[in-house]
């Protein structure tokens, strides 16, 4: 009886496991990766203009320590979950909203430069 | 005392020890190769030295020599021009574009060694960045310890990506030590020297990594932040702010711009500059970058090296022109910033070059507790368990790792000196070595069942190669300690007398009796909580 009482809770401690494992290492690893490019769109530039820049790249080890011990010992396994993809989310939209505005500006750029272009050879 | 609940100080101690369990191997090969890197100058000096011992940049005559070196390189390398005094105390100078191979960004031009001394010429290699640096032999034995350490010689990201993972380990590593150990104060002079010798042992682990906790740390946040950036922090940040060019990026960190000008210009006095460098700064030049040589737009970035008592250097700018002083600036940007700050400590907290010979002592003093403190660690912990099914391979692989890779790297010297001999490719003649020397050890691994003689073979294998070392680097037709003590080269015969050092200490090692690790049913949770 005890056995199998047993075994849904072993089954149940590996899978949280796993599950603490895929969150600690590679999912932590790409949210880190995507908190500090995007920290380079929200982060203030200071006077020089570079800070947005500089400090993103020199704080991403420490970026990646604080989420993985995060990761690693938070007791709610869920609730680390939801923060990770929250931080993931966020950041990718940022990414992702600044990548489009920069394509259509190149696209108005491109149509603005060919308009003349076109009216002089009309 | 570090108050923490015992299931969270469980949580901890197991991150602890299978962080370095499961890259520990891999991790001690970086901290070990970094500690040899520490002297990478000094071992560039030692196995190629010129007859007069220097690393600065001459006063008088760059100039010229420069000038005369631009005349005999096409003028599309003109572009770009960087020199500096190499690890084998070459002035090394490079005329070159940025260019593309393979989708890659990389340089591509004419690269001369000049003596810092005579200001001839002694090498021109022309071609890729990469490919001229495989042919660079002054440089090739601190080349080979210096690319093993940072990327293990495997190729670009990925090398870059492996080392920057371990650095995370060891980050994790040093943060859970310190949190675990709840009697920091006392556990850093506790050694029970009459216990079970797994105690001492243990003992011996704790302190050398107690007192090493904040360097541990400095070098990994630093180690993995190199690693990254060459591999993707500055990719990716230059694709989500600057639309994937790097080099722009780059221009908009260093902050100088000077509106493009292609017109043909005579070129100021690259003596008068330094000249005026030295005298602002009080310190000699360290790395020169000229951009656009020969042309109304060039300017002038001198780097200068930190004075003492300075973490960093200062940074000026000329006018290539006029050789004009145009102004001081920090590394990055033009005034001061958190990001410049930051960028700037990163070197010299990870290389200890910030106050000479000293600061390299100390660093490589720790780095070696470093090595220590890992190989040890991996001992412990599979020592301990070897009788469980897995772990005593396990064990094995830590020996094999622990005093292998020793023997390995002692063998590398002995190529570099061999192949002037034998008139073979010196990187290549290294590079085989030190495989061959890593499949011997395998082998031996493999045949020595009882793993304390297996340490023993080792060491005796490492001290032997160390002893021949300086034997056949005089053999190879470097200079006797009577030459090198008239020249001045002290770096000669320190290095010799430190690699026999080294040797002596090894074959001492290997007669020692062994060291009995018995499988202690004391686990090192229990001692956590003792």
């Amino acid at each position: 009886m005890t056995t199998v009482a047993a075994l849904p809770t072993q089954t149940g401690n590996r899978r949280r496991a796993w599950s603490r494992g895929i969150l600690a290492g590679p999912v932590c690893f790409l949210v880190s990766i995507l908190v500090m490019a995007g920290a380079s769109l929200w982060y203030p530039q200071g006077p020089a203009q570079i800070n947005n820049i500089a400090v993103p790249i020199a704080v991403f080890p420490a970026i990646w320590a604080a989420l993985f011990f995060y990761l690693m010992l938070d007791n709610k396994l869920g609730r680390a979950w939801v923060v990770a993809i929250v931080l993931l989310l966020v950041h990718a939209g940022v990414i992702g909203q600044h990548v489009m505005a920069s394509m259509a500006a190149k696209k108005a750029e491109t149509a603005a430069v060919a308009t003349p272009a076109a009216g002089v050879a009309k | 005392m570090i108050a923490l609940s015992q299931p969270r100080t469980k949580d901890l101690l197991a991150i602890h020890g299978w962080s370095g369990v499961f890259l520990g191997l891999l991790l001690y090969a970086v901290i070990l190769t970094g500690v040899v890197s520490v002297f990478a100058h000094e071992i560039g000096e030692w196995s190629a030295p010129l007859p007069h011992a220097t690393h600065e940049l001459p006063a008088q005559g760059l100039d010229a020599a420069i000038r005369k070196a631009s005349a005999e390189v096409p003028a599309e390398f003109h572009e770009d021009l960087f020199f500096f005094s190499d690890t084998a105390g070459r002035i090394r100078a490079f005329f070159h574009k940025d260019d593309h191979r393979n989708g890659q960004p990389e340089a591509r031009g004419v690269e001369f060694d000049i003596d810092p001394v005579t200001l001839k010429v002694l090498d021109r290699r022309e071609g890729w960045a990469d490919d001229i640096r495989d042919h660079n032999v002054p440089s090739a034995l601190a080349d080979f310890f210096v690319e093993l350490h940072v990327s293990l010689h495997l190729p670009n990201p990925w090398g870059l990506l492996v080392t920057g993972i371990l650095g995370l380990a060891m980050l994790v590593a040093a943060v859970t030590g310190f949190l675990v150990h709840r009697h920091l104060i006392r556990e850093l002079f506790t050694l029970r020297k009459k216990k079970d010798p797994l105690l001492v042992k243990r003992d011996a682990h704790v302190i050398a990594g107690t007192w090493n906790l904040p360097f541990a740390f400095v070098l990994a946040f630093t180690g993995s932040y190199f690693s990254f950036a060459g591999a993707f922090t500055i990719p990716a940040v230059a694709m989500v702010a600057f639309g994937g060019d790097q080099e722009k990026l780059i221009e908009t960190v260093v902050g100088v711009t000077v509106p493009e000008d292609k017109t043909p210009a005579t070129f100021g006095n690259l003596d008068a500059m330094l000249a005026d460098a030295r005298s602002r700064s009080g310190a000699e030049p360290g790395f020169v970058t000229v951009e656009h040589y020969g042309r109304a737009d060039a300017h002038v970035t001198v780097s200068m090296l930190p004075p003492e008592g300075k973490l960093a250097g200062a940074t000026f700018i000329y006018d290539g022109d006029s050789g004009a002083f145009v102004q001081q600036k920090p590394t990055l940007g033009l005034v001061p910033s958190i990001g410049n700050d930051l960028f700037v400590l990163m070197g010299p907290l990870h290389f200890g070059n910030f106050a000479g010979l000293w600061s390299k002592a100390v660093w490589f003093a720790l780095g070696f507790a470093g090595a220590y403190v890992t190989l040890t660690g991996m001992l412990l912990w599979t020592t301990r368990r070897q009788e469980q099914p897995g772990w005593g391979k396990l064990a094995r692989a830590a020996h094999w790792m622990g005093y292998g890779l020793p023997l390995a790297l002692a063998t590398v010297p002995l190529a570099r000196f061999a192949a002037p001999l034998l008139d073979v490719d010196v990187r290549a003649l290294q590079n085989g070595t030190f495989i061959a020397a890593v499949v011997l050890a395998s082998g031996i691994a493999l045949r020595v069942r009882n793993l304390d003689s297996l340490r023993r073979v080792l060491l005796a294998g490492t001290g032997i190669a160390l002893l021949v070392a300086p034997l056949l680097r005089w053999i190879s037709g470097g200079p006797g300690w009577i030459t090198a003590f008239e020249n001045g080269l002290a770096t000669v015969i320190a290095l010799d007398l430190a690699v026999l050092l080294a040797g002596a200490l090894c074959l001492l090692a290997a007669r020692r009796a062994p060291a009995v690790m018995p499988v202690s049913h004391t686990t090192l949770s229990d001692e956590a909580h003792a």
